[in-house]
C-alpha cells in the first residue's frame, strides 16, 4: 500500500469503527428508554428504532469495520497474525460481529409485537441491554487495542521476521567501483 | 548471517488477558447451563404457555376488527 492510500484506508476505518460505537451507544439509550419509560407510545418507537438503527446502521458499520480492518492489516507490515494486539482484535471483531448478526433477528421479532401490543404486553417487553453493554465494552476495549499497541509477536510473526532478517543479511552486498 | 534470536515467550499482558477471557466464558457458561435470567431469546420477554413456548401478547392475538358488543338486528315491519 502507498503512504497515500494506507492513509485514506486507516481514515476509512477509522471512521467506520467509531461510528460503530457511537451506533450501539444510541442503540443503548434506546433499549434504557425502552426499559424505563411509561409512556406506551415511547416504548413502541424505542423498539421500532432499535431494529431500524440495528439492521441499517449498526450492522453495515460493523461488517465494513471488520472488512477495512482486515484490508489495513494485510496492507500494511503489521499483518493479522504477526501481532498479538492485531490478532485479538480480530478475534474480537468476528465475535462482536457474529454475536450482532445472530442477535437482530430477535430484535426484529421483539420490533414486531412492540408494533401491535399496547399496555401491560409493551411493558412485558423489557428491553435489551446486555448485549449493547456488553458490545461496548468490547469494542471499547478493541479501540484501547488498536491505540496503544501493546508490544508482543505470535510465534508466527516471529518466525516470519526471523526470516525476513536471514534474507536480507543473505542478499548479496553490491560493490560500487 | 544474521543473528537468529529464539522466540521470547508469550506476552505477560497476552496471558492475563487469557486467563481473564477464559474465567468469562466458564461464568457465562455456568449461568447460561444453570438458567440463571430465563431462556436466551426473544421467548424471554413474551409470556409462554404450551410446548411451543412463544405467546404472542393478548393484545396481538385479539381481533379488534370484532364488536365487542353483539347487535342484535332490527326487524323492519
Amino acid at each position: 500500500m502507498t503512504p497515500g492510500l494506507r492513509k485514506f484506508a486507516l481514515t476509512v476505518h477509522l471512521t467506520l469503527s467509531v461510528g460503530w460505537i457511537g451506533a450501539v451507544a444510541a442503540y443503548l439509550a434506546l433499549g434504557v428508554a425502552a426499559v424505563t419509560s411509561q409512556d406506551t407510545q415511547t416504548v413502541r418507537a424505542a423498539w421500532i428504532a432499535m431494529e431500524l438503527t440495528g439492521w441499517f446502521v449498526i450492522v453495515p458499520l460493523a461488517l465494513a469495520a471488520l472488512f477495512t480492518g482486515i484490508v489495513m492489516s494485510l496492507g500494511t507490515p503489521w499483518g493479522l497474525f504477526r501481532h498479538y494486539w492485531v490478532m485479538i482484535s480480530l478475534v474480537l471483531t468476528i465475535l462482536s460481529t457474529a454475536v450482532l448478526l445472530l442477535h437482530m433477528p430477535d430484535v426484529s421479532s421483539l420490533a414486531n409485537v412492540a408494533r401491535e401490543a399496547d399496555g401491560a404486553d409493551l411493558a412485558g417487553l423489557g428491553g435489551d441491554l446486555l448485549h449493547p453493554g456488553v458490545g461496548l465494552l468490547v469494542l471499547l476495549g478493541i479501540t484501547a487495542l488498536n491505540v496503544y499497541k501493546p508490544r508482543g509477536m505470535t510465534r508466527y510473526g516471529w518466525c516470519k521476521e526471523q526470516e525476513e532478517r536471514r534474507k536480507r543479511h543473505e542478499q548479496p552486498t553490491v560493490l560500487v567501483p | 548471517m544474521g543473528d537468529l534470536r529464539p522466540y521470547p515467550g508469550t506476552p505477560r499482558w497476552v496471558t492475563v488477558l487469557g486467563i481473564v477471557a477464559l474465567v468469562l466464558i466458564l461464568l457465562v457458561s455456568i449461568l447460561l447451563f444453570a438458567g440463571v435470567g430465563g431462556p436466551h431469546g426473544p421467548r424471554r420477554h413474551t409470556p409462554s404457555n404450551g410446548p411451543g413456548g412463544h405467546t404472542p401478547p393478548s393484545s396481538v392475538t385479539d381481533d379488534h376488527t370484532r364488536p365487542a358488543v353483539v347487535l342484535t338486528p332490527t326487524h323492519r315491519p
